[in-house]
């Protein structure tokens, strides 16, 4: 059996997850045909069986926005990886004033402009991601691929959405799997919740995604979301 | 690495696994431990010490009850740290951030975790999907989970013993099942609560969690039907040759599962699925 083809193409950004995923070049050639700019080979006019897109999709840039409405068309899987890509990450924080001037409005997650079929936040993910997730993708089933899959019909997750969703609507249990996977120590336990420093939270969505009570919610809303648009496509609206 | 779907399905309520087992304990320390009266089986804990002293884990991390319904987590290395650790919690034990610090800082290789059935579906979540650099997951060797039908609201429970049975949380000395009662020894005596009354101090989250015998784990293990005796469910070929391992060294005894406890077990992991979609759609 040939090896399926990959694309890895990066919209900007901090560089962490292109680097992450430089880390895992030896071995994701051999289980993939993969195509990027470090390895001096991307043409976004040929197929793919996957494509990876690192980055948030800057809406100022008809480029890249064509660029990348080329990618999903060429794509049969399209992953957005890392925060900025998936849930918008720190890079929602932009808010005009720096250099040069980015504003709330401009940057967004890729799921704004395109179909997305798997969301993979992390910031950035740890190289090993990517491997286990192509991995499950091929067998193509199980609780965590239904994750990532409805975190690209809700692109809208962080420490924030953690603390409404769950701690103040009272269905944290108190398991403390949020404040293990905080990469900036912005959630902290007390008295047995944990409590979010707003300054900390560089909503990356990770705390999201690892928490039983939030990825179940998410789950089964992203199911509610194409069971309704599945039915308006029947009746036509 | 092995590959685990996890489905959750009220057809398949136990979801995958390799084997399930009747297990006693056979170590003498554990058995003087729990005592006479304890209804369990002890294999949890004669599992963690075969592992940890034939070298197989570095370490396990462990609840260990503080006072009344009050614990903490604790990496224990050597057997008595986890004797000490044996028995039910009563409570959720949380993972805190002194604890991500000690495994990354601490010189341990394999770590195995007991946990309840939300804690393993994180530790599977952080084994098979790294989101983070800063995940131990390499450190994760094993994930046990124990049957969980769901936690106390610590504070709301230990008020309402306070106000209807006159006990404060600091006279309470340990908390068992008893058929359909929990008895609560306290320093004057014990009183015994219907669980019925109980229940209404659950978590409002453990109601809408679906995972009865923690399917994210390598191995489930909870009370059999049986007094003491512990159902232990295998769902990796790590999981079952640990068992067997620990079997063969002495620490372990197991024998087939009786119909009864397996009919059990099945009824009430179909009734937490159940129960999850009835109260999830009420907060979606």
């Amino acid at each position: 059996m040939s090896k399926p083809t990959i694309l890895i193409y990066d919209l900007g950004g901090c560089e962490g997850c292109p680097l992450s995923i430089m880390r895992v070049y030896p071995q994701l050639i051999n289980i993939a045909d993969v195509y990027t700019k470090c390895l001096g080979k991307v043409d976004l006019d040929r197929e793919y069986d996957y494509a990876v897109v690192t980055g948030p999709i800057c809406i100022n840039s008809p480029k890249h926005v064509e660029e990348l409405k080329k990618i999903r068309k060429n794509s049969r899987v399209l992953i957005a990886y890392g925060s900025c890509a998936s849930v918008g990450g720190i890079i929602l924080y932009a808010r005009g004033g720096q250099e040069p001037r980015p504003e709330h409005r401009v940057y967004a997650p890729i799921s704004r402009v395109v179909r997305v079929d798997y969301a993979i936040p992390g910031c950035p993910p740890a190289p090993q991601m990517l491997i286990s997730l192509l991995n499950c993708i091929r067998r193509g089933k199980g609780y965590f691929l239904d994750l990532f899959r409805a975190v690209a019909l809700n692109p809208k997750l962080s420490g924030f959405d953690l603390m409404d969703e769950v701690v103040l609507n009272g269905l944290c249990v108190g398991c403390g799997a949020c404040v293990l996977s905080c990469p900036t120590n912005a959630l902290q336990m007390i008295d047995n919740r944990p409590d979010l420093i707003p300054e900390k939270c560089i909503r990356c969505g990770t705390c999201t995604v690892r928490c039983p009570r939030f990825s179940q919610i998410l789950i089964q809303r992203s199911r509610l979301l194409q069971k309704a648009s599945s039915l308006s496509r029947i009746s036509g609206v | 690495m092995a590959y685990q779907p996890v489905v959750i399905d009220p057809e398949n309520p136990l979801g995958y696994y390799t084997g399930i087992y009747l297990a006693q304990t056979a170590d003498e320390r554990v058995k003087r431990k729990l005592g006479p009266d304890y209804k369990g089986g002890g294999a949890v804990t004669s599992i963690l010490l075969y592992l940890v002293e034939h070298g197989v884990v570095d370490a396990v991390v462990v609840a260990r009850r503080k006072k009344g319904l009050y614990g903490e987590t604790i990496i224990a290395k050597t057997p008595e740290e986890i004797l000490e650790a044996t028995g039910p919690k009563w409570s959720i034990v949380p993972y805190t951030l002194g604890l991500r610090e000690k495994l990354t800082s601490m010189d341990v290789g394999r770590v195995a975790f007991v946990g309840l059935p939300c804690q393993a579906q994180f530790l599977r979540q952080v084994k098979m999907f790294p989101l983070m650099e800063s995940d131990f997951s390499k450190k994760i060797y094993l994930i046990i989970s124990l049957f969980c039908m769901g936690t106390f609201a610590v504070e709301s429970f230990l008020n309402y013993i306070k106000k209807s049975y006159h006990v404060s949380p600091d006279e309470i000395e340990n908390i068992s099942i008893n058929g359909d009662e929990l008895v609560v020894k306290h320093v004057r005596g014990e009183i015994r609560i219907p669980i019925r009354d109980a229940l209404f101090h659950l978590q409002h989250g453990c109601l809408t969690c679906p995972d009865y015998t923690g399917l994210f784990a390598d191995l489930s293990a909870g009370k059999a039907l049986k007094p003491g005796f512990t159902l232990l469910i295998t769902r990796t070929k790590l999981a079952d040759k640990i068992v067997r391992e620990a079997s063969n060294t002495g620490y372990l005894k197991l024998s087939e599962p009786d119909e009864e406890s397996l009919k059990i077990v099945i009824e009430k992991a179909r009734e937490k699925i159940m129960r999850s979609y009835k109260y999830l759609s009420t907060v979606l």
